[in-house]
């Protein structure tokens, strides 16, 4: 009877808690958002699945080693994260499946991706007001910047206790890039802004590309050495990729490293959102100016884009100011829908993919001050 | 601590502003470097096109001027003794018209410019009325000279 009373014990049923059961709810929540609704499912799949596992009562994925008996599966995994591994190993993925030729024909609109970056630092602020510390203020901030990785690599190094949070925050919003950026475009430019044509891009040559990340290294790495693991790992992806003499590289990096490594990261920054991190009013407010920083981002791109187009004479869509924000492609396809809206005729999707790229490198950099800052 | 004295403590604004200043000047700079990577490139593969063009930078050609028509005739010498023996025959003084229709009769090739560049020497001289003189003291000295040059004396020096 006493080991039936003992195993009746062990058993999730007499441990449940409601705040493990919300965050159930939540998981299956999000994992209906990935499988049924198609919200960057490769994410938000093993996301939502961690989440699950480990708020199951009693559940041992995450427990730490003790008594000299090993720690759960997922703490293990977790350290690739808490040692800072994995994002720079999906950089180098983004790397290798990126053609950044779009940027390298159209250099300026480097400008709109760091103009896009002026929403982390208007959060950052706001964090602050808000009491949180300025570590914390800067991992949740660096939401606005709408790179997952990046979002990540920060907070694991600034604020691990929010890293659930935010990464679920950065992910949801990237996966909502289509509803969350078009009213704020429509709102910022005129109809016949958006129905501006542009140039058609100059080809690239393959030299140039070789060059292109080695020239980012060399600018960034002497600018600010912090951003390095992730510009570092992003642009030997791309090297992989345009060199041509690293093809079996690029396709490890593209597909088998990288799907590894999306597995690893989505199940252990789920993992991180137990009820006793994941329930708490900071979460409220990391998801609610999450959502900020990520609105004034857009917003910032785009009016860089009207200044732009006013230097240009009309040549520059602003509407591609949207993109400098870092969800690619997601908001560079945004920018061809809205776009396409008003004049039919209109591909902006290539033009979009200069500043979404530049995107990537400017939030890296952003990263990489608060890194050297903080 | 909350609001603007949370702000004030970490030294918010001074951040926010360091870095947006610093991801604009990088990604600037990065900008400006690669506007510049095709042409670096351009110059690497055919630095010779990119040399002629510094070269005409530093140097400018100025356009050139077409040149008047030269003589067409290897000696002058043998113009003037040819034009002399032929104004002696039509007399003096004489229209142009007159002396180059006579001078293409007896075979002077290319006679306008011949006489024209007689006339620039002061050897045809006009009178002020429309007609021409042979100066006969210029056409001396000339030949004088001329036929010193062929014996290889110095006209100066004797």
């Amino acid at each position: 009877m006493d080991k039936f009373i003992y195993f009746i014990n062990q058993t999730g049923f007499a441990n449940i808690e409601l705040s493990g059961l919300a965050m159930m709810a939540i998981g299956l929540f999000l994992l209906y958002l990935g499988i049924a609704k198609k919200y960057e499912p490769l994410l938000l799949v093993p996301i939502s699945f961690g989440i699950l596992l480990v708020n199951f009562p009693l559940s041992p994925m995450m427990a730490q080693p003790e008594n000299g008996q090993p720690g759960g599966l997922l703490h293990y995994l977790y350290l690739g994260i808490e040692l800072g591994i994995y994002p720079p190993l999906i950089f180098m993925g983004i790397g290798a499946l990126t053609d950044f030729s779009p940027l390298i024909s159209n250099p300026k609109t480097l400008l709109l991706g760091a103009a896009a970056q002026a929403g982390i630092f208007a959060t950052f602020l706001a964090m602050l007001a808000l009491g949180f510390t300025d570590l914390e203020a800067a991992a949740i901030s660096i939401i606005g910047g709408a790179d997952g990785p990046t979002a990540i690599y920060l907070s694991s190094q600034m604020a691990p206790h929010l890293l659930g949070a935010i990464s679920v925050a950065a992910y949801s919003y990237m996966a909502l890039v289509p509803m969350i950026q078009p009213p704020i475009m429509r709102l910022l430019t005129t109809k016949k802004e958006r129905m501006i044509e542009m140039q058609e891009l100059r080809e690239t040559s393959r030299r140039e590309r070789i060059l292109f990340p080695v020239i980012v290294i060399l600018v960034t790495g002497l600018f600010l050495p912090t951003a390095l693991p992730l510009l570092g790992m992003l642009m030997l992806g791309n090297l992989f990729r345009e060199c041509g003499v690293t093809d079996r590289l690029s396709k490890a990096a593209q597909n088998e490293l990288n799907n590894i490594i999306v597995i690893f990261l989505g199940l252990t920054v789920g993992a991180k959102c137990s009820a006793h991190y994941f329930l708490t009013v900071e979460t409220i407010q990391i998801l609610i100016f999450g959502l900020v920083a990520f609105g004034i981002g857009t917003a910032t791109g785009v009016l860089m884009g009207k200044l732009m187009c006013l230097a240009t004479g009309g040549k520059v869509n602003p509407l591609i100011g949207a993109a400098g924000v870092s969800a690619v492609p997601m908001s560079a396809r945004v920018c061809q829908t809205v776009g396409q809206a008003d004049n039919p005729s209109n591909f902006l999707l290539m033009f979009a993919m200069g500043p979404n790229v530049g995107g990537v490198i400017g939030s890296a950099v952003a990263a990489g001050i608060f890194l050297a800052v903080l | 601590m909350k609001g603007l004295e949370a702000i004030s403590h970490y030294h918010g604004v001074s951040l926010a502003v360091l870095g947006v200043t610093v991801v604009f000047i990088a990604l600037v700079v990065l900008a400006v470097i690669i506007s510049r990577l095709h042409v670096v490139l351009g110059i690497w593969e055919n630095p010779k096109a990119w040399l002629d063009r510094v070269r005409l930078w530093v140097f400018p050609e100025k356009p050139e001027k077409p040149e008047p028509p030269g003589p067409y005739f290897d000696d002058i010498h043998e113009s003037a003794r040819q034009l002399n023996l032929l104004i002696h025959a039509i007399g003096e003084p004489f229209s142009l018209p007159a002396l180059i229709e006579k001078a293409e009769k007896i075979g002077i090739s290319h006679a306008h410019s011949v006489v024209s560049h007689l006339i620039v020497s002061h050897l045809i001289v006009p009178d002020q009325k429309g007609y021409f003189y042979w100066n006969q003291k210029e056409c001396d000295r000339l030949l004088g000279k001329g036929r010193e040059r062929k014996r290889g004396v110095n006209p100066i020096n004797g």
